[in-house]
């Protein structure tokens, strides 16, 4: 393996170097274009791409895990405390409730930090790239448009077979083969 | 435009006093490749003096290592060499594993050793599509491009993300890869394998290619030393030297030897063309190196890809210096902790740095029609000379 053009044009015939391209050149003409024709096809892409990053505000419980671990800060969040009167009577309890979710993409690194930190699932990743914007204020999209582009985020993929159990499936499992504690009917 | 205007006499007496010219060539120009600005003295057509300024992209990425904890250091890392995000990514974290003695399981170590290389490869042949593109060949960046698009693919498929692929984690790898991933990355690297020769045929015999390189900004071995040049640069100046041989981090111990694919790509003439063809050969060598991770990552026993780590991960008190062989050359880190969750300093070696100090020794001497194709051959990236 290696040299496969190598120093073979040293005293060999004159010209033969431009010839070879040539010839490159002439085989690929012979072949299809490789060129994909972005705006009329668009790009098929894996489940990981990161591309937007969607948000399911059902599960967010306001923990602020994501806008802390952010490297440059873009997720904006507001929120403010509403008391839920107990079901059984008793000290009502207070609940987080999301007033504002942004996350500004001018500024997101695409890290993914902060998916991997949500310990509630709320953030996801969708392929989906096509959010360019005239005004770079439009870039910061708010919790609706968060909302919206869950749509968009594909499930994930299987894991190689020689990969680790998921952690999750293995506590499942054993939640259900402990006495008392299987699936409630 | 500097008008600086240097008046001297002419070494013969019959001769016409001549002028020194002072040209500033960036930092916004388009022949170079980002924002490096030299600063030539001109005789003529003849480069006197050369004096690369450099600064117009610092980013402060070391002291923004000093406020950020040590996965979101790996995010920065990324981006000083943004052509070789894998791999600069890889030192941050053998550096915090290394301080904190942790056991990377097997699969990992393989799995970050491919796509180590597979990134070697993304970045080699960008520079294999860009330099006979400076000095006029157009057409060998397409066929670059439609290889790294093959691998940019599976790279894509993995970590999702094209260059910054912020795949790497203390103790691992973010997650593990994809079921059937392996043998689309085995279809990928056969592929862009196959379709080499196109590059090949298409530049490396080329007698213009070779006429405007061949014998043009000679570097010796002597200068390599001096200024500290690494990777593809240096060896072709016959600087036998890689990391990945002579002191193997990862995987590589296993796979260079004799008998072994890996092998150092050397020259001994340190002319354009020789660094040329270094970059080129070593693409070869990545692409057995990651057959070979392919092999044994679909042989080892099935098992973690990553270590559970803390919520609050902290390197212990101490320092250590963790280097690798990056694409473009060595790439250090030199990591002080003092036990919190930032390190106290990260001092990043960079290898495109040290790479273009020597261009003050390389061009003098040179002419200027000669200055590109020896810019170019340099192989840099100016966020990895800057950082």
């Amino acid at each position: 393996m290696g040299r496969v053009g190598g120093t073979h044009t040293s005293g060999g015939v004159p010209g033969i170097g431009l010839a070879k391209g040539l010839a490159v050149t002439l085989r690929t003409m012979t072949r299809r274009s490789v060129t994909g024709q972005y705006p009329d096809t668009s790009p098929e892409l894996p489940p990981r791409s990161r591309g937007v990053i969607a948000l399911l505000e059902e599960n967010c419980t306001v923990c602020m895990l994501c806008a802390r671990e952010c490297p440059d800060w873009c997720i904006y969040i507001d929120s403010h405390k509403e008391a839920v009167p107990a079901p059984e009577g008793g000290r009502p309890r207070s609940r987080n409730v999301l007033d504002r979710f942004a996350i500004d993409f001018a500024l997101c690194m695409y890290c993914s930090i902060c998916i991997e930190v949500c310990p509630f699932d709320a953030l996801f990743w969708s392929p989906e790239f096509e959010y360019a914007e005239y005004d770079i204020l439009d870039l910061t999209h708010e919790r609706d448009r968060l909302r919206e582009w869950m749509w968009t985020v594909p499930p994930p993929p299987a894991h190689d077979s020689r990969a680790e159990r998921p952690k999750e499936l293995s506590a499942a499992e054993g939640a259900e083969g402990r006495p008392g504690r299987g699936p409630r009917g | 435009m500097g008008t600086e205007r240097t008046v001297a006499v002419g070494i013969g007496a019959e001769e016409l006093a001549t002028a020194d010219m002072t040209l500033n060539i960036g930092p916004q120009h388009p022949s170079t490749h980002g924002v490096l600005r030299l600063r030539l003295t001109l005789d003529g057509e003849r480069i006197s003096r050369a004096e690369p300024i450099i600064g117009y992209m610092h980013r402060g990425a070391e002291k923004l290592f000093e406020v950020r904890d040590y996965r979101q250091i790996i995010v920065l890392a990324n981006r000083h060499d943004w052509l070789s995000a894998f791999s600069s990514e890889l030192g941050v974290v053998v550096a915090v594993e290394r301080m904190l003695g942790m056991e990377i399981p097997e699969r990992a170590v393989w799995a970050r050793t491919l796509l180590a290389e597979l990134n070697r490869v993304l970045n080699h042949l960008m520079f294999l599509g860009s330099y006979p593109l400076e000095i006029g060949a157009i057409t060998p960046v397409f066929y670059a491009f439609r290889e790294r698009e093959t691998l940019q693919r599976v790279m894509e498929e993995a970590s999702g993300g094209r260059m910054h692929y912020m795949f790497n984690r203390v103790g691992g790898l973010k997650e593990d890869l994809p079921a059937g991933w392996l043998d689309r990355a085995r279809a990928a690297v056969r592929e862009v394998r196959s379709r080499m020769s196109d590059i090949e045929w298409i530049i490396r015999g080329n007698e213009i290619f070779r006429a405007r390189t061949r014998g043009v900004g000679v570097l010796s071995p002597e200068a390599v030393l001096q200024y500290g040049v690494s990777g593809p640069v240096a060896r072709a100046a016959g600087v036998d030297f890689d990391l990945r041989r002579d002191e193997p981090y990862l995987a590589y111990g296993e796979l260079f030897g004799p008998g072994r694919p890996g092998r150092v790509v050397r020259r001994t003439e340190g002319d354009c063309y020789a660094r040329f063809e270094c970059l080129l050969d070593q693409v070869y060598v990545s692409l057995d190196l990651a057959d070979a991770c392919l092999d044994r990552l679909a042989d080892l026993p099935p098992g973690p890809i990553n270590v559970r780590l803390p919520k609050v991960l902290k390197a212990p008190e101490g320092h250590t210096y963790a280097w690798t062989e990056n694409p473009l050359g060595i790439n250090g880190y030199f990591l002080v902790s003092r036990g919190e969750k930032t390190p106290y300093r990260m001092k990043l070696r960079s290898a495109s740095y040290n790479n273009i100090q020597v261009l003050s020794e390389l061009l003098p001497g040179n002419l200027v029609a000669d200055m590109i194709a020896i810019l170019g051959s340099m192989f840099f990236v100016v966020g990895d000379i800057d950082k």
